[in-house]
C-alpha cells in the first residue's frame, strides 16, 4: 500500500499542486517567474478566443466521434459476427486505421483533402464531381468537422472490435429464447442486444471523453489547430502557449482548466452511467 | 579452461589503466538542435574529428517543435548540453541567461576583427532583443538566408515568360497557370512561419522598416501602411494567386511536394531550398538544381520594390553556463562555422555560410553555381530586414491575423488590431 502511495504521490499529487502553483505565476519555463495570482484564469475566462473556441471544439469532438463511431461500429460489428465470408478479414481491415499513428494519418488526410493536388481534389478533376473540391481544412468554418471525420474513420474500428467481443459474449440461449418467441431481428436489437451491450457502450463513452480531451496528435499534423484556431482543441492550444509562445504560467492555467474538465466529466459518467465498465455482456 | 578465463581477467586488469586514460582524454561534447539535419551533422562531425580526435560530439537532431520542448524540459532539470542550436530574437533571449558569451571564443580564433569576417547581417541579428546595454553575443551565427521566391524553371520556359516584377505581371501570370491547372504562387499557408514571410515582405514593399519600430512602440500596427500590407496579403488568396485551399496546407511537406512535383510555378521559400539539391533520389527538378531559381518578391504595391532584403541567420549555436568544457565546445562551433566542419556543411547547399568566403567543393550544373553567386555575392550583402521577430506573442497574434484575414473571418484592420493589442 505505501509503495503504491508513493508513486501516487509523485506521479499524479504533485505535477497536479505544481501545475496549479505554475498557473499563478507568468513565467516562460526558464528564467524567474513574476507572481501573477489569478490574473491567468481572469485572462483565460475573459479575453481569451482561442480558449473559447477549443471548448466548443471539444464539445462538438465529443459529441460527433463517439456516437457516429458507436453506431458505425455497432452495424459493422452486427455485419461481422453475421457469419459473411471473409468476416475475419474484413475485421482486421476496419481496425487497421486504429493502429496507425494519428501523426501518419494526419499527413496522410492532409493531402486526401487538400484542394490543390488532393486526392478528393484529383478526382473532382477527373470525375466532374466538383462537389468533392471543397476547402476542407482551410474554411473555418468547415475543418473542425474535416477532422472529426478523421478522427471517426480512425476509431470506428475499434469500436466495431469492442462490439464484436461484446456480441460473441452475449448468451446464445437468450437470444434463442426471444426468436422462439417470435421477436424478428428488429426487435432482439433493440430489446435485448443494445441493452444487454450496456457496458460495451459505457466503455466507449468513457474512453471517447477521454480520448477527445487527450486529441492532440492528429489536430496537430493536419492543422496545428487553425486556421485561426478553428480547429483548436485544449491540448494543443496549451502545447503552443508553453513552448511556441513561452507562456508556461498560462499554458499551466489553461491545462488545470483541462484537468477540473476532465474530473467533472468522469465524475459526471460515474453518477449517471455507473462505473462498471467492460467489454463483456 | 580455467586458465583461459584467469588469462583473461588479467589481461584485462593489466589493460584497465591504459583504457582509463584514453577515457580521461575524451571530453565529450553534447549537441542539440533542429539543424542542419542529422546527415549533414554526422558529416560535419567527421570532419572535426579528422583533426580532433579527442573531442566526442554526442549529437540529437529533432524537429523544431520537438527541439523547443526539448530544451525546455532539459533547461528546468538543470540538464542542459554543452551546445545548442538558437534563432536570433525570442529563443535566445528565453536562454540568455544560461549561456556564455562568445566574443572570448570569437577573438580566440578568428583575432580582434573577427566581426568583419563575418556578413553583417550575422553579426547585427546575433545580437536582436538584447536589453539596452547588453551588447554580448550569445550564439555565433552558422548559417544564413534570404526570403525570397523561387520559380520552376521548365515552367516558366515552356511558357515562354519571365518572373514576374509587378502585381499587374502576377496577376497576369496567374491567369495563364490557373488555366493550365498550375498553381501560379505555391505556399502551405497552414504553417504560420510562411504566412509571416509573405507578409513582413509585402510590408517591406510598402514601408521599409516600419514593423520593428511598431515592435518597439514608435508606431503602430493599427497604422495605415500595416493594414494596407493586409490588405494584399487578402487580395493574393482573392486573386487566385495562392493556390486553392492554401490555408489548409503545410508549406512542409505538403506544398513542397506540390512542387517538386512540378505543378507550382512559383513559390515563396529562401536560400535554404537550394538543399534541395543535396537530398538522397532527388526528383528531376530538385536534381542539381536544375528546375529552380530564385527572384525577388514582386513590387505588388507599385511603390518600388526595396533593394534591400528580408533575412538573415539561420542557426545559430551557443554554448551553455552548463557545459563542463567550454573549450572544446567553442572548438567544435568554431571548426562549423569556417573549418572543416564548416566545409563540410557548405558542401550540402544547406543554406549560405554566415562566415564569408566558403564555397561548396563542387556544383553539379552552372545553374546550381549560378543561384550559389547570386546568393552569396549579390543578394546576401543586401539582407537588411530580420525574418524574427522579438516578441512570440506579436508572432503569433500576427500569424492567426493573417489566418483570420486570409480566412475572410476579419477585416484586414481588425487583423492588425489583434497584432497590436499582443503587443500590449
Amino acid at each position: 500500500m505505501v509503495p503504491a502511495l508513493i508513486l501516487f504521490g509523485v506521479f499524479v499529487i504533485y505535477p497536479i499542486f505544481y501545475i496549479f502553483a505554475a498557473s499563478l505565476y507568468e513565467w516562460d519555463g526558464i528564467n524567474q517567474a513574476v507572481y501573477v495570482g489569478l490574473q491567468n484564469y481572469i485572462e483565460m475566462l475573459t479575453d481569451d478566443r482561442a480558449f473559447r473556441v477549443a471548448i466548443r471544439n471539444s464539445l462538438y469532438w465529443t459529441v460527433l466521434t463517439i456516437f457516429p463511431q458507436m453506431i458505425l461500429g455497432f452495424v459493422l460489428a452486427s455485419l461481422l459476427t453475421s457469419g459473411i465470408p471473409f468476416q475475419n478479414a474484413f475485421r482486421v481491415i476496419f481496425f487497421m486505421p486504429a493502429i496507425i499513428s494519428p501523426v501518419v494519418l494526419g499527413i496522410i488526410w492532409q493531402r486526401i483533402y487538400a484542394p490543390f493536388g488532393g486526392l478528393l481534389a484529383d478526382l473532382a478533376w477527373e470525375t466532374g464531381a466538383r462537389f468533392l473540391m471543397q476547402p476542407y481544412l482551410s474554411d473555418p468554418k468547415i475543418a473542425i468537422f474535416s477532422a472529426i471525420a478523421v478522427n471517426v474513420w480512425q476509431w470506428t474500428g475499434f469500436s466495431m472490435l469492442m462490439y464484436v467481443a461484446g456480441l460473441n459474449s452475449l448468451p446464445r440461449e437468450v437470444l434463442s429464447a426471444a426468436e422462439v418467441d417470435g421477436a424478428g431481428s428488429l426487435q432482439r436489437t433493440r430489446y435485448i442486444v443494445l441493452p444487454m451491450l450496456r457496458h460495451v457502450h459505457q466503455t466507449l463513452i468513457l474512453l471517447g471523453v477521454i480520448g477527445t480531451l487527450q486529441t492532440f496528435a492528429l489536430v496537430y499534423m493536419l492543422t496545428k489547430g487553425g486556421p485561426n484556431h478553428a480547429t483548436e482543441m485544449l491540448p494543443t492550444y496549451i502545447f503552443q502557449k508553453a513552448f511556441t509562445l513561452q507562456g508556461m504560467g498560462y499554458a499551466s492555467a489553461l491545462a488545470v482548466a483541462l484537468l477540473a474538465i476532465a474530473l467533472s466529466a468522469s465524475i459526471f459518467q460515474v453518477r449517471v452511467l455507473g462505473s462498471r465498465f467492460t467489454i463483456g455482456g | 579452461m580455467l586458465r583461459r578465463v584467469t588469462l583473461a581477467l588479467l589481461s584485462m586488469v593489466l589493460l584497465l589503466p591504459g583504457l582509463t586514460a584514453t577515457a580521461q582524454d575524451e571530453v565529450v561534447i553534447r549537441f542539440r538542435s533542429w539543424s542542419p539535419v542529422i546527415a549533414t551533422t554526422e558529416a560535419m562531425i567527421e570532419a572535426f574529428n579528422a583533426e580532433n580526435p579527442n573531442i566526442l560530439i554526442e549529437p540529437n537532431i529533432t524537429n523544431y517543435t520537438e527541439y523547443l520542448v526539448d530544451l525546455q524540459t532539459m533547461a528546468a532539470g538543470g540538464a542542459l548540453p554543452d551546445l545548442i542550436g538558437l534563432e536570433p530574437g525570442a529563443l535566445t533571449q528565453q536562454y540568455r541567461d544560461q549561456l556564455m558569451p562568445m566574443q572570448d571564443c570569437a577573438v580566440s580564433t578568428w583575432g580582434e576583427d573577427w566581426e568583419a569576417q563575418f556578413y553583417p547581417v550575422g553579426i547585427e541579428q546575433a545580437r536582436l532583443g538584447n536589453p539596452e546595454g547588453d551588447d554580448n553575443i550569445y550564439g555565433l551565427p552558422v548559417l544564413t538566408q534570404t526570403i525570397n521566391m523561387w520559380y520552376t524553371v521548365p515552367i516558366f520556359e515552356e511558357a515562354g515568360v519571365g518572373p514576374p516584377a509587378t502585381y499587374d505581371e502576377l496577376l497576369e501570370l496567374a491567369d495563364m497557370f490557373n488555366a493550365q491547372g498550375i498553381a501560379p504562387v505555391m505556399i502551405g499557408a497552414g504553417d504560420g512561419w510562411i504566412r509571416r514571410d509573405v507578409y513582413m515582405q509585402l510590408i517591406h514593399n510598402i514601408a521599409p522598416g516600419l514593423i520593428y519600430q511598431a515592435e518597439d512602440g514608435e508606431a503602430s500596427f493599427t497604422d495605415e501602411p500595416f493594414v494596407e500590407a493586409m490588405t494584399w496579403w487578402k487580395r493574393l488568396f482573392d486573386d487566385g494567386i495562392f493556390q486553392t485551399g492554401a490555408l489548409g496546407m503545410s508549406h512542409y511537406p505538403a506544398a513542397v511536394e506540390q512542387i517538386q512535383g512540378g505543378r507550382a510555378a512559383m513559390f515563396p521559400m529562401g536560400a535554404w531550398w537550394q538543399q534541395q539539391a543535396a537530398n538522397p533520389n532527388p526528383p528531376p527538378l530538385d536534381q542539381n538544381l536544375q528546375g529552380y531559381a530564385p527572384f525577388k518578391f514582386p513590387d505588388v504595391t507599385g511603390m518600388g520594390a526595396p533593394e534591400d532584403l528580408l533575412g538573415g541567420i539561420d542557426v545559430m549555436l551557443g554554448v551553455t553556463r552548463a557545459s563542463a568544457n567550454p573549450e572544446a565546445a567553442c572548438k567544435v562551433i568554431t571548426d562549423w562555422i569556417s573549418g572543416a566542419g564548416a566545409q563540410a556543411l557548405i558542401n550540402t547547399y544547406n543554406d549560405l555560410p554566415a562566415y564569408i568566403g566558403l564555397r561548396p567543393e563542387s556544383f553539379g550544373s552552372a545553374n546550381q553555381e549560378a543561384v550559389w553567386d547570386l546568393f552569396t555575392e549579390d543578394w546576401l550583402a543586401t539582407v537588411k530586414y530580420a525574418r524574427q521577430l522579438k516578441s512570440p506573442d506579436v508572432k503569433q497574434a500576427l500569424e492567426d491575423a493573417l489566418s483570420g484575414v486570409a480566412a475572410g473571418e476579419m477585416t484586414p484592420a481588425e487583423g492588425m488590431q489583434m497584432v497590436q493589442d499582443a503587443t500590449m
